[in-house]
């Protein structure tokens, strides 16, 4: 046996022991569980199944139908609400044509009744008549509150070549949205969208108990959601793999033949103990410590803040080559990285998808709020809390360049969260942040909100409370709302209740509204102070020059201007800088246009810097939050040096050859 | 009897040692150089000043470059450069550049790039000087002139023309080959295969701009070598040397090639312009920028020299080296070609 071999087996022992030794955490009671049992058709690439869909009215109103996405069908052709909003692009650039679909061809409820006559596609967000991604059914009688109905359904499944996220590359599979899933039914109704180009997802918690017959060649090379429970050979060359996993809202399975399947554990005091499972791609063989480093430092800082996560294992997949649409996404118990085969460690890539994607457990995977509705609780609070563990855990990043494919640090820092949030700032007034997600402008208008804009202000209102509040207000958030989908006003109430102050104000100019945050120093100049000239009084009549108090003038007088270009009001510090070491720290309150700061007979002003501490990161342009008084060409002048030298350069390189 | 030529190394330590012996040709190209670029020195140091001298981002800016700082310039300015750095970085991207970004070119991006374009012309110029003044055992800066000027329509001819082979090469091997390939490369196994045919695209393209440029260099050399000859004659041989001296030629420029990128590498792994001005003060640090420059193109004379004598030299005699006393009985006795007006005799 190598020692890889050995040091595989150890590390699974390991993990074993850890998933065993977990703790056992509450999870919600189920609302909408599955026992599918499918068979994987590697070379057709379709998926057969037999799906038995056990759904609880939690409500306090009767349901008389039943929704169901049918994701699948948003690649069925170009007439999709998915294509169209894509116009033909995605994740993974060009979307092929190579078509997806999904067919429920049987449907019967728990008597019998055969329900698919009574099934037809809606569209509830556009009336799109070709879209075909929910079917309503309409029960023989309505679900009472508080009733359970049982639904069977046998369904095929046509999976797409892998362009957003689900699909196949040759024996690569990953197999997610793949089967009917009921809507979340709620007082209002059912809150059952379309598959949207710029959206995710939203449903119900439940159990899942999900059989998957594959090829013998797959053996031990298949990868879900929650935990395998067996894996036995059925007939010639196949496969029986079965995965369960209480308390999630989804499944997704991967498998590829050519998959390491690595096992690690995390364990840390005061957290779960957590199996980690890597499938690898074996070019990417020699990244596998820095994947799992990711995954536990995610956990880690994660679960301090947030609260432990509660299932025993996490599973990491690492897609192959030429399926980037598969990676970097986030299914209950199960991710997807993303890396490159020359990816530098300074860089940070794998290490940075995979924290995100594991932090997406925290709020995706155990809040579920409503992704279609509300994007920012999830993607945004995620994106923010990824800066803060990548931060902790590997500090600054670096610019990365492309040579012909291969990946070059450059010796650029990238901090977070501001300089990996940029792009908000193209985007700034595009859109309200707080909008349904396929009512963006555009795919780039919505992760530049979603993701970015969310992540800035998140960690401007860090700087605000101080992080000790902030992250008292994220624990009494997640451990509230956890398995509740929580919405933006319970956000909202846990840190007014547990700041004790009111903070509307703030979501109000940023989550509710598309104005630009931006001060900066209009002026800031330091004279030598002249004494007064004129006419004043004295012994009771007027002179020519001041009395004798008044007639040395002493130190400088100083003015600085500062303004608010932005339309968004924020309060701001105000810093003097003096010569001499003096500092004058003042508040502006920054509702006016303008605001001006003098100082009279005082040490002369080197500086005025506006939010100097940059607390406000929303601000767009931060070049400007600060003026000299005397200028400093030393930056300008060793550029200019530099830039002419590399024209120089430029231009030889243009002629050398011709 | 064996009629084995000089060897690259030989050839071209020969034209280092021209060129070491001419160093005016070296100064003329880094003059020329150094003026085009100088057309921009004002544009960016004025707006470099204006945005930094005052401002917080100065001080982070002194010694290493700000990201934040580059990202707002680029967002709040972007007539400054337009989309220069795309297009900069496009070069060495896997799917290369298309002609089509070329109008998103703005400002001091959109000048760089009509430099290049006029530097193009005036090297037309400059190796004309440069290839007449290496064949003249006591040549000077007149030569230099006189021959820039003399071999200058025809050069431009060559250089324009040898420049739009390069583009078309470019965009015939690289670009469309990779728009080709784009999914069928991802339909690849893995990775390391993709890399692999971009390093095959990649290559092909560079042995192309190589046939390229030797056959543009040996034409130019054989134009100076023989002006006895017809245009055409002249054309066909320098063409003719180029393809009956493949290794030599490829040789001469294979050197000349690792060469230069060492030199690269060592700037930029020296890098005196980063780490503040406890390395480097601004004028130890043109200084050496500038002595960096003419290096180089000492090292480019040697080329063109090295060049000059894998195609003229002894035993190649069809165009042997001609003393002077010998090609000016010999000029007086020929006829010229047309484009030869003797304009130093007017």
């Amino acid at each position: 046996m190598s020692a890889a071999k050995v040091r595989v087996l150890a590390v699974a022992l390991l993990g074993a022991a850890a998933a065993t030794r977990l703790r056992a955490q509450p999870l919600p009671p189920p609302v909408a569980s599955y026992q599918i049992t499918c068979r994987l058709d590697a070379e057709k690439k379709t998926v057969e199944g037999t799906e038995v869909l056990a759904w609880k009215n939690t409500t306090s109103r009767p349901a008389a139908t039943l929704q169901l996405h049918l994701y699948l069908n948003a690649f069925r052709n170009t007439l999709s609400t998915f294509w169209r909003e894509s116009s033909g692009e995605h994740r993974d650039g060009s979307l092929p044509d190579s078509w997806g679909s999904i067919e429920i061809k049987r449907m019967t409820g728990s008597d019998g009744t055969d329900l698919l006559p009574a099934m037809r596609f809606i569209a509830p967000d556009d009336g799109n008549p070709h879209d075909r991604t929910v079917a309503e059914v309409i029960l023989p009688r309505p679900v009472q509150p508080g009733e359970t109905i049982s639904v069977t359904m046998d369904f095929s499944s046509v999976l797409p070549r892998v362009s957003v996220r689900t699909g196949y590359k040759d024996d690569f599979f990953m197999v997610v949205q793949w089967f009917p899933k009921v809507g979340v039914f709620e007082e209002k109704g059912w809150n059952c969208h379309q598959f949207h180009a710029a959206s995710e997802f939203f449903s119900d918690f439940g159990n899942y108990d999900i059989s998957i017959d594959v090829p013998a060649r797959y053996k031990g090379k298949v990868g879900a959601t929650g935990q395998r429970v067996d894996e036995r050979e059925t007939s010639a060359g196949r496969v029986l793999d079965r995965f369960r996993q209480q308390g999630v809202h989804d499944f997704a399975w991967t498998a590829d033949p050519s998959y390491l399947v690595l096992v690690d554990a995390f364990r840390e005091a005061g957290l779960s103990d957590v199996q980690l499972l890597l499938y690898l791609q074996p070019e990417h063989a020699s990244q596998a410590e820095r994947y799992f480093r990711a995954a536990k430092a995610a956990l880690s800082g994660y679960g301090r803040v947030l609260g432990t996560y509660p299932y025993a294992t996490l599973s990491i997949v690492d897609p192959p080559w030429g399926t980037n649409g598969a990676g970097g996404m986030e299914y209950p118990t199960l991710i997807t990285g993303g890396t490159a085969w020359s990816a530098p460690k300074s860089i940070h890539r794998p290490e940075g998808v995979t924290v995100h994607e594991a932090g997406h457990q925290f709020f995706y995977g155990l809040l579920a709020s409503n992704e279609f509705e509300e994007a920012w609780l999830d993607e945004g609070f995620n994106t923010y809390m990824t800066g803060r563990v990548m931060n902790a855990t590997y500090g600054s990043n670096r610019v990365d360049l492309q040579v012909f494919g291969l990946h070059f640090p450059l010796g650029i820092d990238i901090h977070f969260p501001l300089d990996t949030n940029r792009r908000y700032f193209e985007v700034a007034d595009w859109d309200v942040l707080a909008s349904e997600s396929w009512k963006f402008r555009n795919r780039r208008s919505y992760s530049s909100h979603v993701y970015s804009k969310t992540a800035l202000t998140m960690a401007t209102l860090e700087r605000l409370l101080g992080t000790p509040a902030m992250d008292r207000a994220l624990r009494l958030y997640a451990e509230r709302w956890r398995f509740r989908h929580p919405t933006t006003k319970d956000f909202i109430a846990a840190v007014n209740e547990s700041t004790g102050a009111d903070w509307n104000w703030f979501f109000n100019r940023t989550f509710f509204s598309s104005g630009i945050v931006d001060y900066a120093v209009a002026e800031a100049e330091s004279k030598p102070a002249v004494p007064p000239r004129g006419l004043f009084e004295k012994d009771g009549k007027l002179t020519a020059g001041p009395p004798t108090n008044l007639a040395k003038a002493r130190g400088y007088d100083s003015a600085v201007t500062v303004v608010r270009r932005g339309d968004v009001v924020m309060p701001v510090d105000v810093l003097l800088r003096f010569e001499g070491g003096r500092v004058h720290r003042s508040r502006w309150d920054g509702e006016a246009r303008w605001k001006k700061f003098r100082v009279s007979s005082g040490p002369r002003l080197l500086e005025a810097t506006v939010d100097p501490d940059e607390k406000i990161l929303l601000d767009a342009d931060r070049t400007n939050n600060g003026a000299r008084t005397e200028p400093d060409p030393r930056a300008a002048t060793r550029w200019t040096a530099r830039a002419v030298f590399w024209v120089q350069n430029m231009i030889d390189f243009m002629t050398v050859a011709w | 009897m064996s009629r084995r030529g000089p060897r690259a190394v030989g050839c071209f330590l020969r034209g280092l040692k021209l060129s070491l012996s001419k160093p005016y040709l070296a100064v003329a190209l880094w003059l020329i150089q150094l003026m085009l670029s100088a057309a921009l020195i004002l544009p960016i140091s004025n707006t470099l000043h204006s945005l930094l001298d005052r401002s917080p981002a100065g001080e982070k800016m002194v010694a290493n470059p700000d990201y934040g700082w580059w990202e707002t310039l680029r967002r709040v300015h972007p007539d400054v450069l337009g989309n220069f750095p795309e297009i900069a970085t496009g070069l060495l991207s896997s799917e290369g550049i298309h002609w089509s970004e070329l109008p998103g070119l703005r400002g001091v991006g959109a000048t760089a790039f009509s430099l290049a374009l006029l530097a193009a012309v005036l090297h037309a110029f400059a190796l004309g000087g440069a290839l007449g003044a290496l064949r003249e055992p006591s040549s000077s800066l007149v030569t230099f002139g006189r021959e820039g000027m003399r071999r200058m329509p025809a050069f431009l001819v060559f250089t324009f023309a040898s420049l739009g082979a390069a583009f078309a090469a470019y965009e015939w091997i690289y670009v469309e080959s990779g728009e080709a390939l784009r999914s069928r490369v991802k339909d690849l196994h893995t990775e390391q295969a993709a890399l692999a045919v971009t390093g095959l695209r990649l290559a092909a393209l560079l042995v192309a701009l190589a046939a390229i440029k030797l056959m543009a260099d040996s034409v130019r050399t054989v134009w100076v070598a023989r002006p006895d000859l017809p245009p055409v004659s002249r054309f066909l041989f320098g063409i003719g040397g180029a393809i009956a001296r493949p290794l030599r030629l490829f040789g001469i420029l294979g050197l000349y090639s690792v060469l230069t990128a060492g030199l690269y590498v060592f700037w930029l792994v020296l890098d005196p312009s980063a780490g503040g001005e406890a390395r480097f003060a601004l004028v130890p640090l043109i200084l050496a920028q500038q002595a960096f420059v003419f290096v180089r193109l000492l090292i480019k004379i040697g080329y063109y020299a090295g060049i000059s004598e894998a195609l003229t030299r002894s035993p190649s005699p069809e165009y042997s080296y001609v003393p002077v006393d010998a090609a000016a009985a010999r000029a007086a006795s020929a006829p010229a070609a047309a484009d030869e007006a003797p304009l130093d005799r007017a």
